[in-house]
């Protein structure tokens, strides 16, 4: 299937990139199969995502993907955050096909993995 | 620059038909449309345009006209090389010699071979991409019935030493008469280097339409006069009982005229080509940093250029650069979550990192100076701001790049 316009959209004006300086938690994941990875910052103040910002390697989805999770978690708590699905993201960046299935899930994985570590004392899993 | 600039950079997979070879075609469709195997007139001038072609074809390759079979493609030459030569042989052997940089057709018919039983040597390439004819010596054994090494390979262009196999083959054959046949895929060297079977000292040749300014559907392989071969499409005489089914006349036709324009101008095609891949790559050369260029810089096909950008994924690139309106490709594939980093750019030992950032482009003869310099005005932006997004970024000027 082509991609949609919503991810067309997303490829080529990817939102909140790049590295977030005083992050409150980092996490960073990798598809150990394709080695895929989504890094994925966020600043949380009292249980609210205050900002989010990513950085991607691997194919366009995975890029995508982190691009609209940054827009789907930004002024969400942690808990509703955690609420998000796969299937929610896949939507919000209008549709993945099947074999492309894989970058959502590596983005929820690391948003988990980023908010885990925050319950856990916020100590980032990478140095930011 | 407008808007909707179109650069086509992806001629290795296939090339826009000439207005020239459309025009000799397009009467093969309407009022010659009989079937080159029907006695009436009809049939009689269908049956001359082919023959014609064929000459044409034969001529491009310096074979004789009844050695050439058409075919579909370059991967239907491909399967009757292999499986035709391997089905006829098989009482004498069971061993195959191949490359590890053939195209995806070989490799599948190799695979599908060793699940029945045979055995399949894959000659290693080396960090240039070309095979060691030291390495065939060595890989030869008394059950070797075929060695198939491509011409030139489709990803990274690198010409492989055909002669050298050839007459190492040709050798084997007269020490001790066997059955041992040697075929090469031409399908991305024809039409791009002078090519002539009894130089090359093939017996089995691939050559396909689509890439020397034809359309899709028509391929031939050359049959050197003695090769036994099984024929893999049955139930019709035609192509001299090789390969049965109504000729696709018109797809015949426009291949004939195709290798005729390819030999008249194979010499300015390609000056033309390699000026341009000059201008580019000294040109990317000079604006991106962190790349390692794949292949042999001297010994390949003169519109080729593979360069793998380290820190970013092919795909990426490949996409970016699309909606820019640049055409291009990558060898590597992800797909469910497995990556399948090219085979080719693995085998010359680059890492996945390398391999996932191949970009292969290739030049073709309507390209011009003003597609290049579009292209080297987008691609270090495109390059920037993916890297700017890569988490590998950060790896950069700290590692140096240990290749080349």
């Amino acid at each position: 299937m082509p991609y949609s316009q919503i991810f067309k959209n997303h490829f080529e004006n990817p939102r909140n990139g790049g590295e977030l300086k005083g992050a409150d938690v980092v996490a960073e994941e990798t598809n150990p199969v394709c080695g895929d990875r989504l890094r994925l910052a966020l600043k949380i103040n009292e249980g609210t995502i205050e900002a989010a910002r990513f950085l991607a390697y691997g194919c366009p989805p995975v890029l995508v993907c982190g691009s609209a999770l940054t827009e789907l978690i930004q002024g969400k708590t942690t808990e509703e955050a955690l609420l998000v699905t796969r299937k929610q993201l896949v939507a919000a960046v209008g549709g993945l096909p099947l074999r492309k299935q894989h970058a959502a899930a590596l983005a929820i994985e690391t948003l988990r993995s980023a908010i885990e570590n925050k319950k856990s004392g916020g100590k980032p899993t990478f140095p930011t | 620059m407008p808007e909707n600039r179109r650069v086509y950079l992806d001629h290795s997979a296939t090339t826009p038909a000439d207005p020239r070879v459309v025009a000799a075609m397009l009467p093969y469709l309407t009022e010659k449309f009989g079937n080159a195997s029907s006695v009436h007139g009809f049939g009689q001038e269908a049956r001359a345009a082919v023959d014609r072609a064929r000459r044409e074809v034969a001529t491009l390759i310096g074979a004789r006209a009844n050695e050439v079979v058409f075919v579909s493609g370059g991967t239907e030459a491909n399967n009757l090389a292999i499986r035709g030569v391997c089905e006829a042989a098989e009482a004498h052997g069971r061993h195959i010699i191949t490359s590890a940089i053939e195209h995806s057709s070989l490799r599948g018919i190799c695979e599908a071979l060793e699940k029945r039983g045979w055995e399949v040597t894959r000659l290693p390439v080396y960090e240039n991409g070309i095979v060691k004819v030291e390495d065939v010596q060595e890989a030869l054994r008394p059950d070797t019935v075929l060695v198939s090494v491509m011409l030139a390979n489709n990803e990274i262009g690198t010409i492989q030493p055909i002669e050298e196999i050839g007459s190492l083959v040709r050798s084997e054959r007269q020490k001790s008469p066997r059955n041992i046949w040697f075929h090469t895929d031409a399908v991305q060297a024809a039409g791009r280097m002078e090519l002539n079977v009894e130089t090359l000292g093939c017996d089995l040749l691939s050559l396909s339409a689509h890439k020397l300014y034809a359309p899709k559907g028509a391929g031939a392989l050359y049959v050197r006069r003695g090769v036994r071969l099984a024929p893999q499409n049955l139930g019709g005489h035609q192509e001299r009982e090789r390969r049965a089914g109504t000729e696709g006349v018109p797809g015949i036709v426009a291949f004939g005229e195709a290798a005729k324009l390819a030999r008249q101008e194979m010499d300015q095609r390609a000056a033309h080509e390699v000026r341009l891949r000059n201008v580019f790559e000294k040109g990317v050369n000079e604006r991106v940093d962190d790349i390692v260029f794949n292949g042999d810089p001297a010994g390949r096909l003169p519109h080729v250029s593979n360069i793998s950008f380290r820190f970013i994924e092919g795909e990426g690139l490949l996409i970016s650069l699309d909606l820019q309106g640049i055409a291009v490709s990558t060898g590597s594939a992800c797909s469910s979550g497995t990556l399948e980093p090219s085979p080719v750019v693995i085998a010359l030992g680059r890492n996945d990192e390398l391999a996932r950032g191949a970009i292969r482009f290739s030049f073709g003869k309507d390209n011009t100076e003003a597609d290049v310099d579009y292209v080297l005005e987008l691609l270090p932006r495109v390059v920037e701001k993916l890297r700017q997004l890569s988490p590998l970024n950060k790896l950069r000027k700290l590692e140096p790049v240990s290749v080349e």
